[in-house]
Parts: structure tokens; sequence; C-alpha cells
């Protein structure tokens, strides 16, 4: 491993300090297909006369075109239809998943985080045990005992991904606790619900948010999953993934009727973890970056900076 | 005689800044020449170059020349300058804990800089040779020590096997990169002691690279002074400490001067203060355990039985090395942590046991933190930070900005510096604008937590001088906790040194630096380098404490 | 000493973690909408008595705390009872499964992290815009598109377009789409974590005392990315496990995968409980010797 060519190439230390205004095209696009996903989704009635649940027994597998601009299906239904009515399915499922994520991860976590150190144990004793459980097992058990159907399916999206919350919260808020801002507070009187409004969320707010970015696409990766594995959406609101999987045992009759919920859905996941790597680059390192402005003349360390630190340890 | 290292015009570029300019130097074989400078003088990265071991992204310019021992060095050509290390010339660096190995044993790392010297030696001749680089750089038992792994041996030992390695192919050259910052006082004079013996017996050359003047005065014999990458003065070192010429090198100097001038005549308030009988705080037998990291570890017992008091006005130094216990007692001496076992009272109130602590006590008793960094919300404008204080003590008022400004001010900050956020300002201006931030309630109690360890000498004396003229002003009482003596000194009264979470000994400050009784105190002192030259040098120092104004903008 | 006890505790909480998922997945099993009994009543048309019968004679009519206990001391005697539809003994089937999963899940994790390694160690030792967009395709990739997805794309464009391998049977193509996979998941981490070791203070060292390039990588950059490596390898493992639960169900595998979905949709509990208790068990014992390894690579926490 020729250790010299990395540090004769790479770009350095200081980054440049000017924060870049213009927007990489990437991350235009990934914008403008999210929005059009969710203008897809809202405004589904009204670009196609069609509904999404009929069966018309004597079109199946149609290529597109005709009635159908993008064919039909194993049983008829018109797969553009879906496609808009699936939109709509798709994303709010992964949303209302994501938001229970949260609000059992970071909102539990920041609770139990905040009012010391055994309602943390306990929850977290709790989090570590499920840990060991692949996410998508975790939710394919939960929806055995929930029962399938739209609700019980969020519930177990929510609740595979919370244990990932969790940590990501209680990492990112144990830095901040730690930092010397959160004590000075502390002898000026003030109490924890402060600290955590004031100093802590303005400083986790922009992890979390990126976390919220990088676990929408996979809530909707995993309700595919779980839809393939027979388990996911119910077939009165079909998603994107429940038509892959529906139309998986016909890909040789009808290709087109997987391949544009396919496109589509990875489409989505593309451009929704792009925007969620920017987010993470341009929220996260906020502290960072600006510690380095101020820091990053110093290539000779002073003496004593690394040593109080110690001192407590 | 042909110089063994010669620098010429060196430039070197970190994306677009140039961190070290037209920097030209020689060192003579055998020669010890000291390169000091603060943080961010460039001096590391100019002995980096001379390694060949620059950060990634720093370049070299082209009209750089760089000869050791009259052949062109090409530091940015590794293959090129992987043949002279390790054996022309050899590197020790500042954090010794990180910079070896955990994985490895000491004997294996040493062993590794034994083998690529090319002699076909054999396993058991390099093994006598191991044990002999380690019993040349004093370390006991050398048997022992070989096994260990490094996350076993103390700083001081961590330091002595690099120091080991570095000196096994017998190097021209010594390069050593802020060896004993990160040591403890008492370890720092031992290394110190110990680099000035090995130069005299194997009499290879020497570059110190150090942001200390006094142990620069102690092993060099020429200096060379480096600000914002330039050299601002160079010559021997008798010529620099006795006569600076420049103003930096001067202002570096007249540091140590007001140093050896504590502010004892300045005409205090606190005389005309009434004295009531009770003291501000008072620690009784304080005990505090951290609790083990692991299910079934020992707690680690961070203080063990501490005991003081400090009176209205007065100024307690606490004094010790890391470890001590110090901080730790720092925090809870304002409840900011529970204790174990013990009394705190501040003000006559027991607060032991209490939950939290009311406004009126948070009110008299005021922290200030090591790492100007961390103390300020990234997130919060200046005037946002300072308003934390008043609202949350229900001192909030009409007046607010009036006051903060006035509290700014105090600390020679215009009210322009409101507006900005903390990453906008310099260490210095940070912790001003905490010390600021922490009078704001007229606290009767200032505790002050290694305030100054993470900035520069000379922002150092400008932040401690003007602390020690708004006590004179207003008369708080202070609790200055540091591991710098001559710093400690300079600030408190009475001055008590912890070692290992109890205070071996408590006594006024001059007693305590000058004839100090216990053992472990007498050791300490012994460490602090003490020169002639530099106690000779106080004669032109009126300028310092009272002249913070010249070093505004640090 | 420290050591043992460290041991024992990760050991320790590796049985708790399993005990909990197995208890978890019993009751989960249990307050499932429909039992095996209704599923069997509807497709055989059971009388109401003979389904009374029936749910006596497998215990069903008991309490909960109880059929967990009966079930769990005859499970730590090996014995994880008969499949109710197949009546064939549960430790049979499973026995059968297992090493279809097994083969899957072993190449799949050699070939993902053998090419997580390959490419984060050439972006380190030759940094290039073209491998690091390569890494960047790898993770977006096991991000942005579910493993069935690229399963099927896969069918349609080498078996039905080109007709270069059998739809069905082989592990080349299941292998491949989750080791990718598994590979994208880690790789962006994995060189993180090489940039910085390469700079780490020890390396610097290294390099002053003039060790070849070889031996710095080996001996010095290496061991201090290990952890991370084993880190990395326990989460690959949870991909690993929706992997081949899809693939198996794609390619029409007989492995532990199938098993389990087909008794989930035929609710034979059994089967459902026996083969989560093994992969949790599985999982457990891979985090605990995961564990042990990372202190035994690293000194410092021995």
């Amino acid at each position: 491993m020729a250790i010299q060519a990395v540090s004769a190439q790479e770009p350095g230390l200081g980054r440049a300090p000017s924060p870049r205004r213009h927007w990489p095209a990437g991350l235009i696009l990934s914008c403008a297909i999210v929005l059009g996903v969710v203008a897809a989704g809202l405004t589904a009635p009204w670009l196609t006369a069609n509904s999404p649940l009929d069966q018309d027994l004597l079109q199946l597998n149609k290529a597109p075109g005709g009635d159908f601009p993008l064919g039909t299906d194993h049983l008829g239904r018109d797969v553009f239809a879906r496609l808009l009515y699936g939109a709509r399915s798709t994303l709010g499922i992964s949303l209302a998943g994501t938001a229970i994520a949260f609000a059992i991860g970071a909102g539990a976590g920041l609770l139990a985080l905040t009012f010391g150190r055994w309602p943390a144990a306990v929850l977290f004793a709790l989090i570590d045990l499920v840990r060991a459980l692949p996410g998508t097992l975790l939710a394919l058990l939960l929806i055995v005992g929930l029962g399938s159907g739209p609700g019980p399916l969020t519930l177990a999206l929510g609740i595979s991904f919370a244990p990932l919350v969790a940590y990501v919260t209680r990492a990112t808020y144990r830095r901040e606790a730690a930092r010397d801002y959160v004590q000075a507070a502390a002898s000026f009187c003030g109490g924890r619900l402060h600290i955590l409004q004031r100093h802590i969320l303005p400083n986790i707010a922009g992890a979390l948010v990126t976390q919220a970015a990088i676990i929408l696409p996979r809530c909707i990766v995993t309700e595919s999953v779980l839809s393939f594995l027979g388990v996911g959406s119910s077939p009165d609101a079909p998603t994107w993934g429940r038509m892959i999987a529906d139309s998986s045992r016909f890909v040789e009759r009808a290709p087109h009727a997987i391949l544009v919920p396919l496109v589509a859905l990875v489409l989505l996941t593309l451009a929704l973890s792009t925007i969620g790597n920017h987010l993470r680059r341009s929220l996260d390192p906020v502290r960072d970056a600006a510690d380095r402005t101020a820091e990053d003349a110093d290539d000779d360390q002073p003496a004593e900076r690394a040593r109080p630190q110690l001192a407590t340890a | 005689m042909r110089p063994l290292l010669d620098i010429a015009d060196l430039d070197i570029v970190i994306a677009g800044r140039r961190v070290v300019r037209d920097l030209s130097l020689t060192i003579a074989p055998g020669e010890t020449l000291a390169l000091i400078g603060e943080s961010g003088s460039g001096k590391s990265m100019t002995a980096s170059a001379v390694m060949g071991l620059l950060p990634p992204g720093a370049r070299i310019a082209d009209h750089a020349r760089l000869r050791f021992d009259g052949a062109l060095l090409k530091p940015e050509d590794d293959a090129a300058m992987r043949p002279l290390r390790g054996r022309a010339m050899a590197m020790v660096f500042q954090d010794p804990m990180s910079c070896l190995n955990p994985f490895m044993t000491v004997a294996g790392q040493i062993d590794e800089a034994l083998q690529r010297l090319g002699t076909a030696a054999a396993a058991r001749q390099r093994h006598g040779r191991l044990l002999e680089l380690l019993a040349l750089v004093e370390l006991p038992d050398p048997e022992a020590i070989a096994g260990r792994y490094p996350h076993e041996l103390s700083g001081g030992q961590q330091q002595r096997v690099m120091l080991a390695m570095a000196l096994a192919a017998k190097p021209r050259l010594l390069i050593a990169d802020e060896p004993t910052s990160a040591l403890d006082a008492t370890v720092q004079a031992d290394i110190l002691a110990l680099l000035k013996n090995l130069q005299r017996t194997l009499g290879n050359a020497l570059l110190f690279i150090t942001h200390d003047l006094a142990a620069a005065a102690e092993l060099a014999h020429r200096i060379v002074v480096m600000q914002a990458g330039r050299v601002v003065e160079r010559g021997p070192t008798a010529a620099i400490l006795d006569d600076p010429r420049e103003d930096y090198t001067r202002k570096l100097v007249s540091t140590r001067q007001m140093l050896a001038t504590p502010p004892q005549a300045s005409p205090v308030a606190r005389v005309t203060l009434p004295k009531p009988a009770e003291p501000v705080l008072r620690i009784e037998g304080l005990v505090h355990d951290y609790p083990a990291r692991r299910l079934f570890g020992r707690p680690f017992r961070s203080l063990n039985g501490v005991s003081l008091t400090i009176a209205p006005g007065e100024t307690l130094g606490i004094l010790g090395e890391s470890g001590s216990g110090k901080s730790t007692l720092a925090r809870l001496a304002i409840g900011l942590a529970p204790a174990a076992a013990g009394e705190i009272s501040l003000f006559g109130t027991p607060i032991v046991g209490l939950a939290r602590l009311d406004r009126n006590l948070r009110r008299r008793c005021q922290i200030i933190f090591q790492n100007p960094y961390g103390a300020l919300n990234p997130r919060l404008t200046i005037e946002a930070a300072m308003r934390e204080p008043l609202e949350l003590l229900g001192l909030s008022g009409p007046d607010d900005r009036a006051r903060i400004e006035a509290a700014l001010s105090d600390v020679a900050l215009g009210p322009e510096h409101l507006a900005r956020y903390p990453h906008q300002l310099s260490g210095g201006q940070r912790q001003r604008v905490c010390i600021a931030r922490a009078l704001l309630s007229e606290p009767e109690l200032l505790i002050c937590d290694e305030i100054v360890s993470a900035l520069d000498a000379t922002v150092q004396m400008h932040v401690i001088a003007m602390l020690k003229a708004l006590q004179a002003r207003r008369g708080f009482a202070m609790m200055f906790v540091g591991h710098d003596i001559e710093i400690v000194r300079w600030v408190s009264d009475r001055i008590a040194v912890m070692h290992r979470g109890r205070i071996v000994e408590q006594g006024p400050a001059a007693t305590i630096v000058e004839a100090p009784a216990e053992s472990y105190t007498q050791r300490l002192m012994a460490a602090m380098p003490r020169r002639p030259e530099m106690t000779k040098l106080i004669i032109d120092s009126e300028a310092l404490p009272n002249g913070a104004a010249s070093l505004e903008n640090h | 000493m420290a050591r043992i006890v460290a041991v024992l505790a990760s050991l320790l909480r590796g049985l708790l973690q399993a005990a909990f998922i197995v208890m978890l997945t019993f009751f989960l099993c249990r307050v499932m909408p429909g039992d095996v009994v209704d599923v069997l009543g509807l497709e055989g048309g059971l009388t109401v008595e003979q389904q009374v019968e029936m749910r006596r004679s497998l215990g069903l009519d008991q309490s909960l705390p109880r059929q967990f206990a009966d079930w769990a001391g005859q499970a730590l005697h090996g014995d994880f009872g008969r499949s109710i539809r197949f009546d064939r003994p549960v430790g049979e089937m499973l026995a059968t499964a297992l090493p279809v999963t097994a083969k899957l899940a072993a190449l799949s994790f050699c070939f993902g992290i053998g090419l997580a390694l390959l490419l984060a160690i050439a972006a380190t030792a030759r940094p290039s815009r073209w491998l690091d967009a390569t890494i960047d395709f790898v993770n977006t990739w096991s991000i942005a598109v579910p493993t069935f997805c690229a399963g099927v794309a896969a069918i349609l464009v080498f078996s039905i377009w080109l007709g270069w391998l059998p739809v069905i049977g082989g592990l080349l193509v299941p292998v491949l789409v989750i080791g990718v996979d598994n590979a994208g998941q880690v790789v962006k981490s994995l060189r993180e974590e090489l940039r910085e070791a390469v700079m780490l203070p020890h390396v610097r060292t290294a390099r002053a005392k003039g060790l070849s390039p070889w031996r710095i990588a080996f001996a010095h950059v290496l061991p201090a990315a290990m952890p991370i490596v084993l880190a990395l390898s326990g989460l690959v493992l949870g991909g690993l496990v929706a992997g081949s639960l899809t693939m198996e169900v794609l390619f029409a595998l007989p492995g532990l995968g199938s098993l389990t979905l087909n008794a989930i949709h035929g609710r034979d509990y059994p089967i459902i409980l026996a083969a989560v208790t093994l992969i949790a068990v599985a999982l457990v014992a891979i985090n605990t010797i995961v564990d042990m390894l990372h202190r035994l690579v690293d000194p410092r926490l021995a």
C-alpha cells in the first residue's frame, strides 16, 4: 500500500471556507424526482381516469399503448394508474414509518437521556436486546404478530428502525452533553429541559434530520422487501414494492409490469439517498467546520490542549 | 565546517495558504537548535518537511533547497526519503501515547527500527542492542519494559521508548517535535535532562521544536524564533534571552518576566472589604468516585478526602498534574457533580445532597472552563450566549444590552462582537467572552478551571492579567485551577497542591513555590525550569500587567 | 481475570438477547390473528368440534406462559416439536434447510467483504477519482436497490433476454446480488476508516522509522483498522439474513428463509419458532465471537 501516494495526492486539511452556493446537478435532479413523485401521488385521480384496482381479465399483460399508457399487469390492472396511486401509498407508509421510528427512537431516547441515568439505562438495555435481530426480520415477525394491512405495516417499519435512531440519538446527545457550554448552562441554573431545547436539540437537529433522510429510503426498500415476501402492504393500497412483488412471477410475459415500478422505486430511493448524503455533508459538520476555521492554522498543537481532559478521566 | 542540515528558502503551502515562508536555517553537526513559536507558527511543519512527513495537501515550493550533509533532499519523494529516515535522521513526536503502535509490544516496535538498519544481525544480537537502547534512555528494568504494550507504560516511559526507537540507528540528526508538551511537569524535566545528556554522549545534532522558552533555554545552543510562518529572530541562546531585538521575541521573553513578578504589590480592594467570619467556600473531607466503566469494574476514586477554604476576595490556586483530580474538584465545588462523601458549603449553605442549587447560590458563584472552543454554543451569537445567564438567573431587565456591552468592555471587547458567532473569534477572545459572561451576575466566587491552558503564552498572560485586574476592582474570590506553576503562583494568594486526589500541601503561594515542605511538592518545584538568565531579566517589565491593551488582538 | 469477566459478560448478554428474541417471537406468533387450526379449518373444512379437539391436542388452549414454558423446556432438550402441517420433526426439516442457507450466506459474506476490502484498500493505496466513484456507486446501489429487485432484474436480463443462465437453481446470481449489497453497506465506512488509519500518529512514527510501505500497511495500518472491519462484518450479518430470505424465495432455494416464510403463511408455529431461534442463536454467537476477536486484536481491551 503506497502511503506516500495518499500524502501527495489527496486534497488537504483545510477545506475551502467559502460555502458552495451553486447546487450540484445531481441534487437538483434528485429534488425534482422526489417532488415529481409527491406530485404524482397527490394528483393521481386527476392524471388518470383508470382505477388502480379494477381488473380486466380480457386485457392481461398488455404491452404499453392505447388505453393503458404503461400496459396492464397479470390481472389486467392499469400499470400507470397503479404507479400513480402507488406513489401515494409508498411515500405515505414510508414517511409514517420514519416518523414512528423517530417518535420512538429519538423521542423516547431524548426523554430518557434527559431524565437521568436510569431511564436511559433501562431503555437502551431493552433496545440492546432486540439489536441482534436484523431489521427486516424484526419487521417480518412484528407483522406476523400484528397482522397485515397498512397500520401494522407502518408500525412494524417504525419499530424496526427505532433502535438505529435511538443509537444515533444517544451518540449525538452524549457528544453534546459533554460540552462545556452545557455545563456552563447548568451552572447558570439552567434546568434539564432548558439545556435540552436551547443547547442540545439545535446541535443534534442536523444529525437527526440527516438520519431521517437516510432512513426514509431504507423504509421504502424494507417495505418493498416485505411486500415481496408477501407480508407487506394490502392489495387495496398497493405500493411499488407490492407491484414488483406481484409481477415478479410474470416477468417473462409482462416485463413492463415489473420494470415500471422497479425503475420508479430505484429512482426514488436513489434521489432520496442523494439528498440524504447532501444533507449529511452540509448539515452535520457545522461545528467541525467552525472548529476548523479557528484551529486550522494550528499545525503545532499547543501543549496543554489535550491534557486536562485526562485530568477528569 | 559543513552544516549537517541546511534549509534555504523553505515555503510550505497548505490549501493556498503559506504556513511557512522563506525559512532558512542551518544546523552544524552536534549542535542543538531550538525552533520556538506558538501554535500555528509553522515550526512543526518545518520539521515534518525535513523528514518528508508533511501531511496530505501540504506542498513545498519549488525554489526551496533542503540539504542534508551536502546532499539535496527531496521531501516530497517518499521513496527517496525512506533510506534517510530512521538511519541518518530520526524524529520524536509530541504525544507518545498515540505515536506508539498500540498493537505492538515495545520490543516489537524497536526491533522494527533495528531490523531495517540492514545489518544482518541475529535476533539474539538485536535483542541485546534493544536492551542496551532501553538502558540508554534510563528505563528501569529494560527486560520487563520490552515485553509490555504502550498502554501499560506511563507517559514518561512512552516518550523514553520513542527516544530509544529514534536512537536505534545512531542518527546524526534527531528532530524532537514538542517532545515534552504532552507530559506532566515533573516528567518534562526528566525528559529534557535525558535529551541533553544523550546529545552530549552521542554527539548527534538536535532540532528541538518547542513553544516553551524555558525548555529551549535549557537545551539549545542557538534559538530560532518563528511567528506566523516566518523567522523573526535568531541567535545564540544567551543573546536571545538577554537582548531580544524583535517585538515578538521581547513579548515572549517578557511574558516569562511577568510571571516571575507576581502582582503582590498591586493595591487590592479586598483589604477594604468587611471580613465576615464565614468563608465563601468551605470543603471538608470531600470524596468523589467515577463510576466503574464496566459491569464489574471498580470505581475510580478521583478525590479522596479534600479539605480547603476560600475567604472572601482571596485567590486559592489549585496546582496539580493531569489526573490529580483538580478539575473534578472545581466542578464539585459548585455542585455540577455529586460528591460521594464529605461536606461542601457555599456561602455557609451546605450543598452536598442538594438536588440542585437555587438561583441565589448560582448567581453568587460562577465557573469558567478550560477549553474556549467548547465553552460557547456554536449556534448562539455572543449576545445570546451572554443573555443566557441573565435570563436563567432572573437578573434580566430592560438594560440587559447595556450591561452586556459593559461586561464586554471590561474584557476589552467592543460591542461589535455581540452579533458574532464563537467561531469568528480567536481562542483568547472566546475565553474573554467566557470571563465577561461569568462576571455578569457579579459573583462572589469565580472558579477558573485551567482557563488559560489552551491558549498561547502571550495570550495567556493577557487573559490572566485582565482577570487579576478585574478581581482587584470587584473583589471576588477565586479558585484558580491549573498545572502551570508560574501562572498559578502569579494569580494566587494561597496554593493547594493536589496529587492523586488528595491535597498534599497548602499554604501561601510564595512559601509553596519557594520553600515546599512535602517531598512531592519539592519534586514538582524542582522540575520547574528556572534559569539564572531568566530571573536576571526582571527589569523592564512595567509594560506588561497593565499593558494588556497592547496585546489586544490576540 | 478481567478478560474472563469481560468474555463471560458478553456471553451472558448474548444469551439474554437470544432468549428475549425467542420469547418475543413466541408471543408474536401466538397473538397473530388466525392460528393454524383456523387455516387448516378453512382448507380442510374441519368441524367446530374437530377444531376444539385439535387445539387441545396441540396445547393451544393453555395459558401463554405455560405454553412457552413447555416449548422452551423441550427446545432445551433439542426437541423442537413436529410441524403441524407436514407432521415431520422440525429438527429434521431444519437440518435439510440449513446447509442451503449456510452455503449461500457464507459465500455471499466472503464475496461481499472481499470486494469491500479490495475496493477500500485499493482506494487508500492509490487514490483515484475512478475508484472513489466505484465505491460511491456500490454504496448507493446497496442503499437504493433492494436485493430482490436486483435479482428480478438479473433474471430478466440474463435468463430471459440474453438466455445465458437458467432462471432457477445455481447460487451464482444470488451470491453476486447479496455480495454486492453487503459490500455496498460497508465499503464506504471501510474507506473512511482506512483513510483515517493512514493518518494516525503511530503510522507517522512508522514512516519516520523509514519502514517500507508494505510493512507499514500490514503491521501498522491494518491492525488499527481491524476493529472497524470486525464491527462492520457484524453489521453485514443483518443484510445477509434479509438477502438470503428474498433470494431463496426468488430463486426457489429450499433454505431456512423459504421454510420460515412458508411456515409464516401457514401459521406453522413450531417451524417459525425453531427457525427464528436458530437464526437468533447464530447471530448472537457470531456477534459474541466478533466481540472476542475484537478483544484479541486490541491489547488495550484485554
